[in-house]
């Protein structure tokens, strides 16, 4: 696959200086947390992904998996946290095999933090990178520029504050795992209730060490619709049709039954 | 839009310049094999996109020597719309059609630089996004069968469109089932 | 944590500071009139950007004679629009001693609106009541004025997610009767299908604007006075 290309910055730049809107890139406002345990990490994030003040996605994933030990939470330009992540799970894919050994999260960290410093910030990708290595738990933060920071509680996005509000009255030294996941958990349901930005679902994932590291998809859902209070469907031939055209996918075969000769 | 083993696609008719209507018979849907693309945006980047889609389809067929799934598709679209990330093409994107393996629906939107949304209901894209979102928000149902998601994804569309400027000037609904695809051209007002 | 921050360029142009007057409060309104009532319904959500100012801020107010008036967009103009047109309902009793009517304070408010055509209420305002036949009755205004009688209208933030829908449930457009090979008319709604609709506008546009959500308050208007009703929505 070729680089990243520029070829209709120029047109859209005189597009846009003429007056024609650019379109919204979908942004996911977002509320992700991370915190570290007793002999593992734990990551987790809300479902709602927005363009403009319009909800875009209402369960979208925001957890990617960058190696099977190693997960990512990402806020900020949808497309950028999608194709970050994808592109350096395949550079870790590759260079685990190359080495032969286990991939380690400060590599993913010095790699993506490198990545996106070159882009300036114009990658708007802010991600909380989560794993066990062999060298124990871990736990960080990149922000769309480069720089990075090392933490045992880690908030990002437009509910970063909301979350961190959480994390900041209840995190202790020593969590169990169980206490982990309820906190931050607790911490993503406040950015769902207190940020417009943040809404729907908790999605989880926990990292333990010498464990296969568990997707909670959905984790909890404390938004699910209401019945609607009618059925909005229309009597057939409500619409009305000017012209119709088949495009038959299947040949259909004409048999006559017969009638079978039965031998006594 | 999803419906129970079928699946709908829909889209206006209308080109424009800004406020000028320049044709009433631009389809912003695109056929390769049984996957549907919808294209919304900048008339030039929408043809553009859809005749280097045929081309990459083509390219895949050739290769693989097997039909392309729609959820491979969706992946084609999304990392060919991030290659241009700073300089993107101004369009929305929806792809649909029902798995060859499986027969399940499926659909999904992207934004112009190919991050995708995957959705079980529907799916809208365009200048009548808001519109769209508030009529299919209150008229789909899951479990639709053809006819019933014809007529749930027409009234959505037709009513979106009417209150959109720079919308409307006719529009057509394709229903793809797994035997059938039928293509309806509605009556719409036509200001 | 801004590690390294842009040197501020040099004094060397003056700068200018301004003060913007305006915010927007987020929130919708809807309107319907029937046969032998008119109503209200606005969520109750109040915001700036991506914060929740207060969960329940009711904005649909009884004015007094039997009308029903809400004015959303910048929260403090539309309270002071309402207060001021309060004030002209309570003084027309003191000037005229007696009711007043509907058509009456519709255009009452085109001149509140008006008279700040250059510095306007950044609201869109709908009025709600009965006319001289008991009818039900809406009117919807933009910023500075114009308005118009109505059977339904949406205002606001997801103005735009219910208006078509209305369109389609209400006036009944783009519905073809096959029976009668015509489109159907429009006619009046019986109350508890007006509330059923009202309900599932808001709970769409509760799934997809941020800026809509919390509850909704509906105020009835029918002769037997104003009726106030909340149902809960989703808060997230």
């Amino acid at each position: 696959m070729p680089g990243l290309g520029f070829d209709n910055y120029k047109r859209n730049q005189y597009l846009a200086d003429h007056g024609v809107p650019m379109p919204t890139a979908t942004s996911t406002g977002t509320t992700i947390v991370g915190c570290r345990f007793n002999g593992g990490v734990v990551i987790a994030a809300d479902t709602r992904a927005t363009a403009g003040d319009i909800v875009a996605d209402k369960n979208c994933e925001k957890l990617h998996r960058i190696s099977p030990n190693i997960w990512c939470a990402g806020a900020g330009t949808a497309a950028d946290t999608e194709m970050v992540t994808q592109l350096e799970s395949s550079n870790v894919e590759l260079h685990a095999l190359s080495t032969g050994r286990q991939p380690r999260v400060v590599a993913v960290l010095t790699h993506l933090k490198q990545h996106l410093f070159k882009y300036q910030g114009h990658i708007g990708a802010y991600l909380i990178v989560a794993g066990v290595d062999p060298t124990g738990p871990k736990l960080f933060s990149i922000h769309a520029h480069g720089s990075t920071d090392v933490g045992f509680y880690l908030s990002l996005g437009s509910g970063s504050m909301a979350a961190m509000a959480v994390l900041e009255s209840r995190w202790k030294k020593d969590l169990t795992k169980e206490e982990a996941m309820q906190l931050c958990a607790d911490a993503i349901e406040s950015g769902i209730w207190n940020d417009l930005g943040s809404g729907s679902n908790v999605d989880m994932c926990v990292m333990e060490q010498d464990k296969p590291a568990k997707m909670y998809r959905n984790y909890r859902k404390p938004n699910e619709r209401a019945q609607k209070e009618k059925s909005y469907r229309f009597p057939r031939g409500t619409t009305a049709v000017l012209a119709q055209s088949v495009r038959s996918l299947v040949d259909v075969i004409e048999t006559t039954p017969q009638s079978m000769e039965v031998d006594a | 839009m999803a419906g129970k083993d079928c699946i709908a696609i829909a889209c206006d008719l209308r080109l424009g310049m800004q406020s000028v209507g320049v044709s009433s018979n631009f389809e912003k849907i695109f056929e390769y094999d049984s996957v549907y693309l919808g294209l919304t945006g900048l008339a030039t980047d929408v043809i553009t996109l859809s005749e280097e889609f045929r081309m990459k389809h083509n390219m895949y067929k050739m290769r693989e020597e097997r039909r392309m799934e729609p959820d491979t598709f969706a992946n084609l679209v999304s990392s060919s719309l991030y290659e241009k990330r700073f300089g993107p093409y101004f369009v929305g994107p929806i792809v649909a059609g029902l798995n060859s393996k499986t027969g399940k629906p499926f659909i999904c939107g992207f934004d112009l630089i190919g991050a995708i949304d995957f959705a079980k209901d529907f799916i809208v894209a365009g200048t009548a996004t808001d519109q769209l979102y508030g009529m299919c928000e209150s008229l789909w149902e899951p479990d639709l069968e053809p006819e019933d998601l014809f007529e749930t994804i027409s009234q959505a569309l037709l009513n979106a469109q009417d209150r959109d400027a720079l919308s409307g000037w006719g529009a057509v609904v394709y229903i793809i089932t797994k035997d059938k695809v039928v293509k309806r051209l509605l009556k719409t007002r036509q200001d | 944590m801004e590690i390294l921050e842009a040197q501020s360029t040099a004094s060397s142009q003056p700068i200018e500071h301004r003060f913007n007057p305006y915010s927007d409060n987020g929130g919708t309104i809807l309107g319907i009139a029937g046969e032998d009532y008119a109503l209200i319904a606005g969520d109750t959500r109040h915001t700036t950007g991506y914060s929740i100012n207060s969960r329940y801020e009711p904005k649909v107010f009884d004015v007094g004679d039997n009308l029903v008036v809400s004015a959303n967009g910048f929260a403090a103009d539309g309270n002071a629009l309402v207060d001021a047109i309060k004030n002209r309902v309570e003084w027309y009793h003191h000037a005229h001693n007696k009711p007043l009517k509907v058509q009456s304070l519709a255009r009452q408010i085109q001149h509140l609106l008006y008279r700040k055509r250059f510095f306007p209420y950044y609201v869109h305002t709908i009025l709600a009541g009965l006319d001289d036949e008991g009818k039900g009755a809406i009117y919807s205004y933009d910023p500075v004025g114009s308005y118009e009688r109505e059977q339904c209208r949406a205002g606001g933030a997801a103005a735009s997610l219910i208006m078509p829908f209305l369109d389609n449930q209400v006036y009944f457009k783009n519905q073809f009767d096959p029976a009668t090979q015509q489109y159907r008319v429009r006619s009046y709604l019986p109350i508890d299908d007006a509330i059923k609709i009202v309900r599932d506008a808001f709970s769409s546009a509760t799934e997809r604007h941020i800026h809509v959500g919390d509850g909704l308050e509906v105020l009835i208007v029918t002769k037997a006075g104003i009726e106030k009703r909340y149902f809960p929505l989703k808060r997230d």
